[in-house]
């Protein structure tokens, strides 16, 4: 964690405070278009595992009003609108003007409309009132946000009393064999499936990077703690290669 | 109090029952779709979460149901709007009986029989959807060789059933006929009424009997 000091990682890099939400936003306008196959193809599918397993947890229903940050291509919001229905509403907010518009395409050419809303914005800074909603999600977005202490708040401060916030991200591999076969996986082949599928080797690379940067179980659970959250608790899935945080405001 | 299980059934759950969630959230929303009425009679529904427990299995779902269709979950924040508590074999049998007999329900009733209602009568003609694919006339010809083979099974069950009946009560001897089992029970009648009879006329001659005081 550098987010005290005038540079921040960027992967394994350390860039300019200012300069990593650009970067970022590079690294997702060059992915876009291919982020759903890619991660059909990084993850062999289980991913949507998680997300439904996250979607399970979640036990959201009808009338709800849930915030789907770092929404991306939609995926979740997709789950939670089916759910909390037309007396609900799901906001899918990302920094990314690129991914909203594939997401928003996406959704709409699958009918999911009326219940939806879109916008673009920085985690940082949510431009919503406080008590808002009753479940925020960020899945795999926590880790590109330049200052994860201040979206917590953010987060935090939106949530209705009562409300949860599900932090879907890659973590900590807990299975030692397993953790090297990951390593070798992400730093060897997965830039690899970048460029033949995306054609985009570095942006890849900077997935792989920015997921050993991204803090571990515990010190996210606490990191949550120390923005407000009330609870907190994890659950790891597939060894930890990735963990749902989930906490609560009371 | 709609849920037999806990009030807050946010639990952990693994991947059997996220597969068999998603499975039965698959199969609910394909039979809507095929539905000779569209599921008109889902779409009448509220926006609601119905709580489905499996009494025999132990497996609790929760219908949330909305304008998109059904989304099956293993979990829910707060209750559910009703319960239904039934069993898997008389689920499955739904489409044939048309009602649950032995559900217990609970919470919102009416809710939980509209919903019952409208799964008992979802009407999926295959021949028709299966016309799409193949044509009118191969979908009739496998139409009626289903038909003909479910036919054929009831009269081979049946016909199985009646010969074992006959070989354990002709052959055998092991069992008695129907007509023997109600005259045996008829004679058992008898028996006992002639019985209570005795017993009667017995009390009554007792209580005629001079007491030895008295004599």
């Amino acid at each position: 964690m550098s987010q005290n000091k005038r540079t921040i990682d960027f992967g394994f890099s350390e860039v300019p405070l200012e300069e990593k939400v650009k970067k970022v936003k590079g690294v997702f306008d060059s992915v876009a278009d291919k982020y759903d196959i890619m991660n059909d193809v990084m993850s062999m599918g289980i991913h949507r595992l998680w997300k439904r397993h996250t979607i399970e947890l979640s036990g959201i229903r009808p009338g709800q009003s849930v915030l789907d940050l770092a929404g991306g291509t939609g995926d979740l919001t997709k789950a939670f609108a089916k759910r909390v229905g037309q007396s609900g509403r799901v906001v899918l907010a990302d920094i990314n003007e690129s991914m909203v518009r594939v997401g928003r395409d996406r959704l709409i050419n699958q009918g999911i409309a009326g219940n939806v809303d879109y916008t673009i914005t920085n985690a940082e800074a949510l431009a919503f009132p406080d008590n808002t909603f009753d479940l925020a999600t960020i899945a795999f977005g926590l880790r590109n946000v330049t200052n994860k202490d201040k979206a917590l708040e953010e987060l935090y401060r939106v949530l209705k009393p009562g409300g949860q916030l599900m932090v879907l991200e890659f973590s900590k591999v807990t299975q030692p064999l397993l953790s090297k076969a990951y390593d070798f996986y992400s730093f060897n082949i997965l830039p690899k499936m970048g460029k033949l599928i995306a054609d985009d080797e570095a942006s890849y690379q900077y997935l792989a990077e920015s997921i050993r940067m991204h803090p571990d179980q515990e010190t996210l659970k606490q990191m949550m703690l120390d923005a407000g959250f009330d609870k907190a608790e994890y659950l790891n899935m597939s060894e930890g290669i990735v963990a749902l945080h989930r906490g609560w405001k009371y | 109090m709609p849920n037999p299980q806990n009030a807050n059934s946010q639990h952990a759950t693994g991947l059997m029952s996220l597969t068999a969630a998603k499975l039965l959230e698959t199969l609910l929303n394909e039979a809507i779709r095929l539905d000779a009425q569209h599921g008109a009679a889902f779409k009448a529904l509220p926006e609601c979460a119905i709580q489905l427990h499996l009494k025999d299995v132990q497996v609790n779902f929760y219908l949330v149901c909305t304008d998109y269709g059904i989304s099956v979950q293993n979990a829910l924040k707060g209750e559910a709007d009703a319960c239904i508590q039934t069993e898997l074999a008389e689920l499955v049998a739904l489409h044939r009986t048309g009602q649950l007999n032995n559900a217990q329900l609970s919470g919102d009733d009416a809710l939980a029989t509209q919903f019952i209602q409208a799964l008992a009568n979802l009407d999926i003609d295959w021949e028709e959807h299966l016309s799409h694919y193949t044509g009118d006339l191969i979908a009739f010809k496998v139409g009626q060789a289903a038909r003909s083979f479910a036919h054929a099974k009831e009269t081979a069950k049946q016909q199985a059933a009646d010969t074992l009946k006959e070989y354990l009560q002709f052959e055998l001897n092991a069992l008695p006929t129907k007509d023997q089992v109600m005259r045996f029970t008829d004679e058992v009648n008898r028996l006992q009424e002639q019985t209570d009879a005795i017993a009667e006329r017995i009390e009554q001659l007792l209580n005629k009997r001079p007491h030895k005081a008295d004599a």
